[in-house]
């Protein structure tokens, strides 16, 4: 039908006094033809939209009671009483329309809108009592002063106040500073982890080459025969530290992930491990490496988490890339029941995926199978040639 | 015997090439990138290409696409490739270019310059040479994989060893057996796995890998 819902065309007919409709005569047209307005289906429109048919009952039995005692009093003369009777029957039909107004404001000023009107209606109402009572000492002019200065008091706390923008957007910097902290507090750890492992591993057996062969060296002339074995000695601890080095530069970035992107790098993974892992889908192209490098992370503990909490007998992982955002699902065939906030290796990752806007939802019904579901949003580059 | 060297790295070029000459191998070119490698492999021939995975331009794989592209150019030419890490992933691209002649070792190997200077005569002579690392992982949690758990611990040890590129003779000197007991783990070793024996040892060691390639976890 095309009609726009009651409450957008709200108190136009009101005031208006439209001519698209056939209005009754004055004095109850206005309400009349504004209430016969509002008799469409409002079916799926909010409660107050249904509102309209109550509405138009009220008005068409006030218009009546009013017209009877408006002849009533044609009829006997004497002191003007159907002006308290028009006023006690227009009260409830100003409320309501009051009412309606208010609604009809766009969502966070419809309070003030509200307050607004009712304080109109109540204004209006107290003017006509006066007028009705014999329009001698101006006493309305004390309720409806204060009326107006508890609304200007709303009004200025409404304008004062931060609007939903800005609402928003501080609660977006709450977020921000909320996983700021979390990532800086992750780099932190890493860093700190990072340093003990090179302190303890390649750097402590360094030293220990370094000590093997001055000590060769130095045994040169006195005792040659025991050189060969210090410099095996020294030989089998420089290949350890380079094992101790891999570890390390293995949980900074992966080199596979470098080179191949996350697709190859899963792939990869999914070799090493000795439960059946199947990868499928794919990406168009490549993610920002800090992000690649978060869902690597990730992907790989859930992996490691098949290996030692499921039992599982296989795994799968898929990759996709779909509305701005990079996708990886990890799921087994094990017995269920993994836990984010049961360890600290699945809150971790989740906290690097906060980091990037990404999220993570792990679905684990004991019994199984588990999925863990990240999704990251970000843009990928040029697609892979 | 010729070899070329494909190494970035100034000090590890040296040093390999420094150590390979000391054995008396016939260092003809050593370069610094992919192309330049192409370049020599196109003007001379060579007995075995040493070539680093990490290279320029990307500083990713070169090295690996350079060797898989040598071996298409020359099917079976020998290629070594040397790498700070080892992925089974690579092993396995590598082997896809067809598995003779193809070593793929972690640059610590070299530190143990008898064992590496035999893996790349090996190599040259069309032998396979893989990474104790990559056949560790090809080995891992046999109890998991159907018929390796068939194996016993000593089985897979030697079937380890034999992936590795290992003689018959290596194997017992390294396990302390006799060579007669090594000649029996492989007999059940093929017969437990169904694959038919073979007396040469580099086609036997070809038939395990493709074995161990085809029952591995796979990525589809």
């Amino acid at each position: 039908m095309g009609v726009s819902p009651p409450l957008e065309r709200g108190l136009t007919p009101l005031l208006s006094q439209g001519g698209r409709r056939k209005s009754p005569a004055a004095p109850w047209s206005f309400i009349v033809g504004y209430v016969s307005a509002q008799t469409r289906t409002a079916r799926g429109w909010p409660w107050y939209a249904r509102w309209h048919t109550v509405l138009r009952f009220e008005a068409s039995l006030s218009a009546a009671i009013g017209l009877a005692a408006g002849l009533g009093w044609a009829a006997g003369g004497g002191y003007f009483w159907p002006g308290w009777v028009w006023l006690g029957l227009a009260i409830p039909l100003g409320l309501q329309a009051a009412v309606r107004w208010g609604l009809r404001a766009p969502k966070g000023q419809r309070f003030l809108a509200m307050h607004a009107s009712l304080s109109f209606a109540l204004g209006v109402m107290l003017l006509l009592i006066w007028l009705l009572g014999g329009a001698r000492y101006f006493w309305p002019v004390w309720p409806i002063a204060s009326l107006a200065i508890v609304l200007g008091v709303h009004h200025w706390f409404v304008r004062n106040r931060p609007n939903a923008r800005e609402q928003a957007l501080a609660d977006r910097v709450g977020v921000l500073t909320r996983t700021r902290r979390g990532a800086l507090d992750v780099q932190a750890a890493e860093l700190q982890r990072i340093e003990r492992d090179l302190h303890d591993g390649a750097q402590a057996r360094l030293v220990s080459v370094a000590m093997s062969l001055g000590l060769a060296e130095s045994l040169l002339e006195t005792k040659p025969d025991l050189i060969p074995g210090l410099l095996t000695e020294a030989r089998s601890t420089a290949v350890a530290a380079l094992d101790d080095l891999r570890t390390v530069m293995q949980g900074i970035q992966p080199p596979v992930l470098a080179d191949r992107g996350l697709e190859g790098a899963i792939r990869a993974l999914a070799l090493d491990i000795a439960v059946q892992v199947t990868v499928t889908g794919g990406l168009p192209g490549r993610a920002p490496l800090p992000v690649e490098s978060a869902a690597y992370f990730t992907a790989a503990e859930c992996l490691a988490n098949v290996m030692k909490h499921s039992n599982a007998t296989s795994a799968w992982v898929n990759l996709r890339y779909e509305a701005g955002a990079l996708s990886v699902v990890v799921g087994d065939n094990g017995v269920g029941g993994a836990d984010v906030d049961g360890g600290t290796g699945l809150r971790g990752v989740a906290r690097r995926l906060e980091s990037f806007d990404g999220t993570m939802t792990v679905s684990s019904p004991a019994g199984g199978p588990t999925t863990v579901t990240m999704e990251v949003p970000c843009e990928l580059s040029s697609p892979k040639t | 015997m010729r070899v070329v060297i494909a190494e970035d790295l100034a000090l590890l070029r040296d040093g390999l090439s420094r150590l390979l000459r000391a054995h008396d191998f016939d260092v003809v070119a050593e370069v610094a990138d992919p192309v330049a490698l192409a370049a020599v492999l196109a003007r001379q021939p060579v007995d075995v290409a040493i070539v680093d995975v990490r290279m320029p331009p990307t500083f990713t794989n070169e090295g690996l696409v350079a060797a898989i592209e040598a071996r298409a150019r020359r099917p079976g030419m020998p290629v070594m490739v040397l790498s700070q890490y080892v992925e089974q992933l690579y092993a396995r691209e590598l082997m896809l270019s067809g598995s003779e002649g193809i070593g793929y070792l972690l640059k610590d190997r070299v530190a143990d310059v008898q064992t590496f200077v035999d893996a790349v005569r090996r190599v040259a002579a069309g032998g396979t040479v893989l990474d104790p690392k990559v056949v560790a992982a090809l080995l891992a949690r046999p109890e998991r994989r159907e018929p390796l758990g068939r194996l016993t611990p000593r089985e897979r040890e030697v079937l380890g060893l034999m992936a590795e590129g290992r003689s018959n003779a290596a194997i017992a000197g390294k396990l302390f057996v006799t060579d007669k007991a090594i000649d029996k783990h492989i007999a059940n070793i093929f017969m437990k796995l169904d694959l038919p024996m073979d007396h040469d040892d580099n086609r036997r060691v070809l038939a395990v890998l493709r074995f161990l390639q085809d029952s591995a976890p796979t990525a589809p």
